[in-house]
């Protein structure tokens, strides 16, 4: 071999040392990533081919899954989820048209914004006891009701079966709705005022305005808020049912996750919590992957 | 492009050095690690070092998490090497964290669960170990109701105190009612009569919390066992030699629904719990309820004991376990299988049942110490004294301990919920409870097979 040929090969291999060195950078995070993501993944899926307690377990295969499906309160949880992804479309109505009207530059907005946002700071655990408190049969609002004569809407806000579902949406509609306000807020504070000054110019109306100038340019963060919202509704529900609720009465408002908790904490049944948490995270893929797509068809009408 | 230049020239040494560095440290973490557990372990079998003990009972009994607290503190002060950190329980969360807990084979070297299949399920899991050869037999031998935790042979957790489910009423209330305060209704025909009396008079009969799904499990305990001859009888259920739709076992949600049906039952009993059941009681906003005996003790302390009625629920069925009082150990103390200082725990536990410690929490508890050293004479309060005389008769049975923890849960539960909610029919809830026992069946094999080896079915 010729020294320049030896030359060029030592100058390849150190370009390729050189271009390992980055990855050697990564190899920390990774490792992270590896431990706190990709290995509690995998572990909730092993484990769903199991059943028994986590220190003895035996593989039964694809039962889980099967006993999940023929588990009326497992469907039952699932439905609730579902009815608890209404909260989101009412959340973001009512956070925009807040965000909107705060964004008209009204008297004191700022203390507005903050007083709005004040519910979301509370720990979803202090909201749920004391609306727990509140809603009782003969709870404050009942109370309240009776004392101005409205006795027909005394209603057994968490302890009926029909009802309990949708009183907890309507607490995660008020502890939820701060946030949206503030994240649209943040939005329509950052567009160019002169698009709205144009359309005034030309003579629309305040709502033409917010209609088809304001709107359509906040159009991904009302997107993004969505999505955020419907993962909340769909796995961050726990401590909100387990406080107001406890899933009743009669399971009537039992949730995947508190369904999760329930066999995988309580009764230690690892195998039917994992497998029910794989099918929380296809529903939850499903959404995200519907996201994705949208973003996509967006761009690609850029 | 140019971070990494730099980074090829002057920093690779700089890299190895971190590198070995951070090995140094992890072996160093490692040694330490290895040096404490072998100090840990070097510990063992004596009354010294550290001991986590995961405490349960402020439910039951109201001051006990005090008296537990004093008590350590006079025990640290006999035994200066031994620390003991107490770590009360929520009822919400007591099998559950315990579970969380034994799955990383860490945390309490002294538990507590309520007796018999709360305790038999962890120790047929590994996660107790046995009290043979840890506590002397002559010892054991004066705790009260430690069959309740007996497997295999061996007794594996500790009985603190006795707790009874009286059946309570108001006097007060009877009278505004035109009933004899002094009798309780003994039949059920006599409990509806009462009730209907009550209603009329505009009090509500029965006051009870069951947003927890407690009351449910009770109710099963207290009246729907009473056409069943035997506990065998009950454990075959669970076995799945017969049938919970059979009308012997189901017959109490029939019951419960009737009480809903005609208004008998506070209005808000899905949407308060246990213990707000209590209080309404307390409040006197319904004339009768279930409790414990730990309540009943507060009730008189707070001046409530001339206004309450005490007696064995209203007896309903005919079979031999309808004479059986509802009372138990309740909660009992075990050591788990991974501490590393057992002798240490189970020395503990064996100076709680001393006599001082025995007469001491009665007196500030006012609860009854599960211990034959126990002096009835110190009972001064007639009604305490009626209630220590149902605990410690022969026949007793807290029938929800023999319910294997998911299917009271996800079973008696929720079933009893749906009936008091006004949305299940008693029949469907008696389907709702053979499907969880079915479904309990199919995904706890192991368990199936320890509990059908120590029911001997």
């Amino acid at each position: 071999m010729k020294s320049d040929q030896l030359i060029s090969v030592g100058t390849a291999t150190n370009s390729r040392r050189s271009e390992r060195w980055p990855y050697l950078f990564i190899v920390p995070m990774v490792l992270i990533i590896l431990l706190v993501f990709v290995y509690p993944l995998i572990a909730v899926v092993r484990n769903s081919f199991y059943s028994g307690s986590i220190s003895n377990l035996s593989f039964i295969g694809t039962a889980n899954y099967v006993n999940l499906l023929r588990d009326d309160v497992f469907v039952h949880a699932i439905v609730n989820n579902i009815k608890l992804l209404l909260t989101v479309p009412i959340t973001t109505l009512i956070s925009l048209a807040a965000a909107l009207i705060l964004y008209e530059n009204i008297r004191g907005w700022k203390l507005y914004r903050v007083i709005l946002f004040l519910p979301y700071i509370i720990p979803a655990a202090v909201v749920g006891l004391s609306f727990s408190y509140l809603l009782q049969g003969n709870g404050i609002l009942n109370t309240a009701l009776r004392n101005v004569n409205l006795d027909f809407a005394a209603l057994d806000w968490i302890g009926s079966t029909t009802l309990s579902i949708y009183s907890i949406g309507a607490v995660i509609i008020w502890s939820q709705f701060g946030f949206g306000v503030v994240v649209l807020t943040a939005s329509l504070l950052s567009l160019p005022t002169e698009v709205s000054e144009a359309a005034l110019v030309d003579g629309a109306s305040r709502w033409q305005r917010q209609r088809f100038v304001i709107i359509p340019q906040i159009k991904e963060t009302v997107q993004f808020l969505m999505v955020l919202q419907a993962i909340t509704a769909l796995a961050w529900v726990f401590p909100y049912i387990y406080t107001i609720t406890k899933g009743g009465p009669a399971n009537s408002s039992m949730v995947m996750d508190l369904y999760i908790w329930q066999y995988g904490f309580s009764l230690g049944a690892v195998g039917m919590a994992s497998a029910a948490a794989v099918y929380l995270l296809a529903l939850s893929g499903v959404l995200i992957l519907i996201y994705s797509r949208m973003r996509k068809r967006q761009s690609e009408r850029r | 492009m140019r971070r990494i230049i730099g980074f090829k020239g002057k920093s690779k040494s700089r890299i190895v050095a971190t590198a070995a560095v951070t090995v140094a440290a992890l072996v160093a973490t490692i040694g330490l690690g290895t040096s404490t557990s072998s100090a840990a372990f070097k510990t063992a079998d004596a009354n010294t070092g550290k001991l986590v003990y995961w405490f349960w009972g402020e439910s039951d009994i109201p001051g006990s998490t005090a008296w537990m607290q004093d008590a350590i503190k006079r025990y640290q002060a006999i035994h200066k090497g031994l620390t003991i950190e107490l770590v009360p329980q929520n009822s919400d969360t007591l099998q559950g964290a315990f579970e969380t807990t034994a799955q990383s084979k860490s945390g309490p070297d002294i538990a507590m669960q309520w007796a018999t299949l709360p305790v038999l399920t962890p120790v047929w899991r590994g996660q107790v170990a046995s009290l043979k050869g840890l506590v002397p037999p002559a010892e054991m031998a004066n705790w009260l109701n430690t069959s309740e935790n007996v497997s295999g042979g061996e007794s594996w957790a500790m009985p603190l105190y006795l707790l009874g489910q009286p059946f309570v009423w108001n006097k007060a209330l009877f009278k505004k009612a035109g009933l004899d305060p002094n009798k309780g209704p003994k039949t059920w025909k006599e409990f509806l009569a009462t009730c209907a009396a009550l209603k009329k008079a505009g009090i509500t009969p029965v006051v009870v919390g069951d947003k927890d799904g407690f009351f449910g499990s009770w109710f099963q305990g207290t009246i729907g066992t009473q056409n069943l001859n035997s506990v065998k009888e009950l454990q075959d259920v669970y076995a799945g030699k017969a049938k919970f739709t059979d009308s012997k076992y189901s017959d109490y949600l029939t019951k419960l629904a009737e009480l809903k049906a005609k208004g008998y039952i506070n209005s808000d009993v899905t949407s308060i719990d246990l213990t707000q059941g209590w209080q309404a009681f307390a409040q006197k906003k319904g004339a009768m309820t279930w409790t414990t005996d730990g309540n009943v003790a507060t009730w008189i302390k707070a001046g409530m004991g001339a206004d309450l009625g005490v007696q064995s629920v209203p007896k309903v069925g005919t079979g031999k376990l309808a004479s059986f009082y509802t009372a138990t150990q309740s909660i009992s103390a075990y050591i788990t299988s991974w501490s590393k200082n057992k002798q240490a725990a189970a020395n503990f536990l064996v100076w709680l049942h001393q006599p001082e410690n025995v007469k001491s929490w009665y007196t500030t508890t006012g609860s009854f110490p599960a211990d034959k050293r126990f002096s009835a004479s110190l009972i001064k309060d007639p009604v305490m004294k009626a209630l220590y005389k149902l605990n410690t008769q022969p026949n007793q049975l807290w029938a929800q301990n023999y319910a294997p923890p998911q299917v009271d849960s996800q079973g008696l539960q929720p079933a009893a919920q749906g009936v008091l909610a006004g949305t299940s029919t008693a029949k469907q809830a008696a389907a709702a409870i053979q499907k969880a026992i079915d479904a309990w069946r199919t995904q706890q094999p192991k368990d199936l097979a320890a509990y059908k080896k120590w029911a001997g079915v």
